[in-house]
């Protein structure tokens, strides 16, 4: 049997529903404000075959690149119940933080497809507290490498033992666990519901339904041969421009990105396994694609991406990764974008492409009552303009969505004052419809502290598109003086930190007597 | 009196002094919701004998026995949603500490959707010319920079230039020192005294600039259009011998005109709270205090919860995709309505919504012009409804018009259209699920645990299918589905919310310190509700997490309110912080005088015997099934699904393998057999 209309429209919003309540489920019972409010976490549900049902993503970084997650697990040959822990980039992860819990869900006695949770743990160990390390060399320095293993108590006791916040983990990890757990619950509720043999075909009736749309809409956009470059600046070690290269096809409804022409495997931690790259490209394609398009392995199997392997955007073990993922990612969908505009296909011209990564952090030699906090955020800006559209000002763009903190929260709870938040006038590029407008972030250390800055798009504007102005590339000043896009400082009070994001690429030729 | 102004009908439920209910439902007037509302009142007074308006008191009535006046008239309105839904509020100037002009536009920085780059945030309710700094600094404890009686006269003068209809004032910190604000709102309101001013630390006193600048932005916008609006109606009801006019509020409780009038953003959600209160008093009738609870209208459906007898509020909402962080009673709203048009997309799926009929020209079995086919008439098609009795008694439904409709849906949804209806019902079903899972689940808690309260002129047609769908056990059908927010606000408490900021670790707090803090609150609450109840409530939280957790205070001993708070984090969320320091950042009093309560048991029911039977369709099959006067069903007849319950105002389905029996007060409470 297959799904007519109704039954493709009902079962989509049951599985769905499974999805959405799983990633409820963790945002409400973990503890950290990185899962809860920055929501940086996914949630999804895999087919006993390990094709996706079901995601509900909250940030695009985790977009399609769960199924190598449970792909990694099935090679270990889960029993019914079992629930596997993995963080391991080269096997099933993106880059450590990203700690991705997958649970076979038993139905009838037998494997009946997975819960997968997602979540980004703010700290997995490693040199530096945050486990983001600008100046990581390997992947030892980042953190504790968790291949695909069965989440027995000792293996969460090894797990915690690795890293400088235990307890916040332990419960952050709960909250995953009881995730996947209602996601089993979900998944038999339904099989009891319209029958097991029903369900599966219902399944696969809906990665067919996404595919047929996903090739629709793509089948309308043929194009071949499609190249671009763009650049990453510096990789925390050297800072020296990284080409990212792209060749683009799409034909017969099938996107393809062949990487072939990007730079060796980097230095430092702008690196990125595959299954990220394909993340990066899987959300341009969701961009290409109408909204009510469910994702799921339908609209992954329109989407191919190649790439050498031990270029930067198919990591090699060990190299290190934890900027790939925030920084490495957004320079692809920047890429492709371009590769795409230069061929004609109506898409939004490049956005700020970077998330401008800043923390600080007091040590315990700061002086009593200073000693041992870390604060970190990113800052949105300038999205690119579209076709029809100006883009909007200030916001998070491409692979990251998370929310800012208030200034108020900021000032209660860190020795940090904000002397401006603004938007970045006139740095949105000109067009017939102009860019986004970045962000201007000012803020005065009212103690010694430690600063750093993982950014990008410093001296490579965001392009525009159909003939509209870049927007402006980014700054970052401490006291008036600019740094590197990727840096360590060290601040006294007093000091003041400016960080100036980027504005969006311009779409179309400016019209004389103004912009839209 | 209970009033409640829909998109398409209005309600009207009068509640006399021992408890027995009337209801009445008229068209409504959408140009001006005042209009029907009156000709109602008008009528439902002829009707009654109550003093009509002067002007149509005729000779003939004049001898007729007079029914006591109407003491009270509770109003729902959507005066305020409407007015930020479409954008027709007052011209605001804001007035912000200088370098913080953009907030508004900044928002929180998440996008407005992940893959539609085209897509912006709607913009804010105030232009960015139209934004004044002040040259002002407070900090997390006290001035940073002064406010200098040059820059008050500057910023006034500056403001005057603009020449808004209304102004708000939101200065960074003004939650914990408002000395800047009021310095400002004082000499704007001195300079400007015709044009109103909302400060930020008046409206919403708490952290989180953005949401605060936001609310009192709102606040601004809705107040000039409200209070003209209020006054209006309060001269129509005192003109009629109506003895007072009271307002809903989002929270679920009413308030006198004028002081609604100066929250104007408190009545953002005034029309869905009274169903949700009404819901509520249902529940407690029939012993039942959490409840998942669906109002089904004409182009939505409002999930909503009551945990524990009491409607469930959150603070952080929007309406009209603007912030607004006033207490309000939780409303989730799906577009799945009975007015929701159903057609097929192009990868071959049923869709429902969002696109809705409206109430013109409605769905097209109402004969008004409507051709695509909605989700009243698949009902119509599948025989729920009954072609032979008008909807409100007003509506003729024409079920070859909703047969036509559905067959033009046919070949792309394959099938004819009997099979194109269940289709739509099923669909709508799916929507409505999803929502109250959502709801429910955010929130930590088991929607197999609580038991389904669907209300609206269509939601208990759909009760049994959601209760399947979401594994619940029991279903209450509300006495009068269709009029339970009218209901709701005939009895609604009087209710005044305060707000005050603390921002204190609970160790090392003093109980004299945290009875300190509550006493300007408890004196404003007993001010404005005399002889009212005081509720003092405290949101907690852990240490540096960014949520909070509304608990209940007794006496002034803060270690109480953190064991409070433990328990009722580990509920909420399954676990209690493990020894993460607790702090108390907001305190909170509610002002409360509780409304008359309805005596449904007073009614005389008489319907022992059902009307008949009649074929109609439940999930794809031909049944045939009783049908039951759901306005007259006695207490403790018993009900074997299928049958139809049709009443005046609505209509329910229970489907087979559930049984009804009829509860004293006039609901019928289903469980499965």
């Amino acid at each position: 049997m297959s799904l007519d209309a109704v039954g493709l429209e009902v079962m989509g919003h049951a599985f769905a529903s499974v999805a959405e309540e799983m990633g409820l489920v963790l945002i409400h019972s973990a503890v950290s404000p990185n899962i809860r409010e920055r929501r940086d976490c996914s949630a999804a549900l895999f087919d006993a075959a390990g094709e996706m049902i079901a995601q509900a993503a909250h940030i695009p970084v985790h977009l399609g690149a769960l199924h190598e997650s449970v792909a990694a697990v099935r090679a270990r040959a889960p029993a019914p119940g079992d629930v596997f822990v993995l963080n391991d980039p080269y096997a099933g992860g993106s880059h450590l933080p990203d700690i991705t819990l997958v649970g076979a869900v038993e139905v009838d006695g037998a494997v009946g497809g997975y819960g997968v949770v997602r979540a980004h743990h703010s700290d997995v160990g490693g040199m530096q507290a945050g486990s983001m390390p600008a100046g990581a060399r390997e992947i030892f320095a980042e953190g504790v490498v968790v291949p695909p293993l069965r989440l027995t108590p000792d293996v969460e006791r090894f797990l915690l033992a690795n890293v400088r916040t235990p307890e916040a983990r332990r419960a952050d990890l709960a909250a995953q666990r009881a995730a996947v757990e209602r996601g089993a619950d979900g998944l038999r509720a339904l099989a009891a519901r319209h029958g097991w043999a029903a369900l599966r075909e219902a399944a696969r009736d809906l990665q067919a339904y996404a595919e047929r749309r996903a090739r629709e809409a793509l089948g309308r956009l043929a194009a071949t041969g499609l190249t671009a470059t763009d650049w990453l600046e510096g990789d925390g070690v050297d800072d020296t421009d990284l080409a990212i290269h792209v060749r683009v096809d799409i034909r017969d409804g099938v996107f393809h990105v062949d990487f072939t022409g990007t730079a060796p495997a980097a230095r430092g931690n702008v690196n990125c396994p595959l299954a990220v790259a394909r993340s990066a490209v899987l959300f341009v394609v969701r961009t290409l694609l109408p909204e009510d398009v469910p994702t799921n392995g339908g609209v992954t199997r329109v989407v191919r991406v190649t790439a050498p392997e031990g270029c930067m955007v198919h990591a090699r073990f060990p190299s290190a990764v934890a900027a790939g993922n925030v920084e490495t990612s957004q320079r692809i969908v920047d890429t492709v974008f371009l590769a795409l505009a230069r061929g004609g296909v109506p898409v939004p011209a490049q956005g700020q492409g970077t998330m401008n990564n800043v923390s600080f952090g007091g040590t315990r030699d700061d002086g009593p009552g200073t000693g041992g906090w870390t604060y970190y955020e990113t800052i949105g800006g300038g999205q690119g303009a579209s076709h029809g559209a100006p883009g909007p000002s200030g916001v998070h763009v491409g692979m990251s969505n998370t929310r800012n903190t208030p200034i108020e929260v900021l000032e209660m709870e860190y020795p940090l004052r904000l002397k401006a938040y603004a938007l970045r006038r006139g740095s949105g590029g000109v067009g017939k419809w102009s860019g986004g407008e970045g962000v201007i972030r000012e803020f005065e250390a009212l103690a010694a502290m430690d600063a750093s800055v993982l950014s990008d798009r410093r001296r490579h504007a965001p392009c525009g598109a159909g003939g509209g102005g870049a927007g402006a590339p980014g700054r970052t000043l401490v006291n008036g003086a600019p740094l590197p896009p990727k840096a360590s400082t060290r601040l006294t009070a007093g000091d003041v930190v400016r960080v100036e994001t980027p504005g969006g690429g311009g779409w179309g030729q400016p019209e004389p007597g103004g912009q839209r | 009196m209970g009033v409640d102004v829909g998109g398409t009908f209005t309600d009207l439920v009068v509640l006399t002094p021992d408890g027995a209910i009337a209801v009445r439902k008229v068209a409504t007037t959408p140009e001006d919701p005042a209009v029907g509302m009156f000709r109602a009142l008008d009528a439902l007074a002829g009707a009654r004998g109550a003093p009509a308006p002067a002007a149509q008191r005729a000779p003939a009535v004049a001898g007729a026995p007079r029914a006591p006046a109407i003491e009270l008239l509770v109003h729902g309105t959507t005066i305020a949603t409407n007015a930020l839904l479409e954008r027709r509020g007052a011209r605001v100037v804001l007035v912000t500490t200088r370098g913080f002009e953009d907030l508004l536009w900044l928002g929180r920085q998440d996008r407005a959707a992940l893959y539609d780059l085209a897509r912006h945030q709607p913009p804010p309710l105030v232009a960015r010319e139209d934004v004044v700094p002040a040259t002002e600094r407070m900090g997390p404890s006290g001035v940073l920079d002064p406010l200098t009686d040059g820059e008050v006269a500057r910023v006034v003068a500056a403001v005057r230039a603009l020449a808004p209809e209304a102004v708000a004032i939101a200065l960074l910190f003004a939650f914990r020192d408002p000395t800047h604000e009021r310095r400002l709102a004082s000499a704007l309101r001195d300079a400007l005294p015709r044009v109103p001013v909302a400060a930020s630390h008046e409206v919403l006193p708490l952290f989180r600039e953005f949401e605060r600048t936001s609310t009192t932005t709102v606040e601004a916008y809705l107040r000039p259009k409200v209070s003209t609006y209020l006054e209006r109606l309060d001269g129509g009801v005192r003109q009629r011998g109506i003895g007072a006019l009271r307002v809903m509020t989002s929270s679920g409780g009413t308030r006198a005109p004028a002081a609604a009038a100066a929250h104007a953003a408190s009545l953002a959600l005034s029309g869905p709270a009274g169903g949700v209160v009404g819901a509520r008093l249902v529940g407690a009738a029939v012993g039942l205090s959490d409840l998942l609870t669906l109002d089904m209208g004409g182009t939505s459906a409002d999930a909503s919860l009551v945990v524990g007898g009491a409607p469930l509020a959150d603070g952080a909402g929007a309406v009209g995709g603007i912030p607004l962080a006033l207490p309000a009673v939780l409303i989730e709203t799906v577009s799945a309505g009975g007015g929701s048009i159903a057609r097929v997309d192009e990868g071959g799926a049923l869709r429902v919504g969002p696109d809705s009929a409206g109430a013109v020209p409605g769905p097209a079995c109402y004969g008004r012009g409507g051709e695509r086919p909605t989700v009243t008439d698949a009902c119509l098609a599948l025989g729920w409804l009954d072609a032979g009795s008008p909807l409100a008694d007003q509506v003729q439904l024409d079920p070859a018009a909703a047969e036509q409709a559905l067959r033009r849906l046919g070949p792309a949804a394959g099938g004819d259209s009997a099979r194109v209806a269940a289709g739509i019902v099923a669909v709508a079903g799916a929507v409505m699920a999803r929502a109250l899972k959502r709801v429910s689940v955010a929130r930590g808690l088991d929607p197999r645990r609580m038991a389904l309260l669907p209300f609206g002129g269509a939601g208990a047609l759909f009760g049994c299918q959601l209760a399947d769908a979401l594994g619940m056990g029991s279903i209450v059908i509300p006495p009068h589905p269709g009029a339970l927010s009218a209901l709701g606000l005939a009895s609604a408490a009087e209710r005044a919310d305060l707000l005050a900021s603390l921002h204190r670790p609970v160790d090392g707090l003093e109980p004299r310190a945290l009875a300190l803090a509550f006493a300007p609150l408890l004196a404003e609450g007993a001010r404005l509700i005399p002889a009212g109840t005081l509720l003092k409530y405290a949101d907690c939280r852990f240490a540096g997490q960014g949520y909070e957790v509304t608990v209940p205070v007794e006496g002034d001993e803060p270690a109480r309110i953190r064991d409070e708070f433990l328990a009722a984090h580990r509920r909420r969320y399954g676990h209690g912080g493990g020894g993460l320091a607790v702090e108390i950042v907001n305190l909170r009093v509610v002002a409360l005088r509780e409304g008359p309560l309805p005596r449904f048991a007073g009614e005389t029911r008489t319907g022992r015997r059902s009307q008949g039977r009649r074929a109609f369709v439940v999930r794809g099959e031909r049944v045939t099934g009783s049908v039951w006067a759901l306005d007259e069903l006695a207490a403790g007849v018993t009900i074997q699904g299928p049958a139809i319950l049709a009443g005046r105002d609505a209509t329910a389905l229970v489907e087979s393998g559930w049984c009804g029996t009829v509860h004293p007060s006039g609901a019928v409470l289903l469980v499965r057999t």
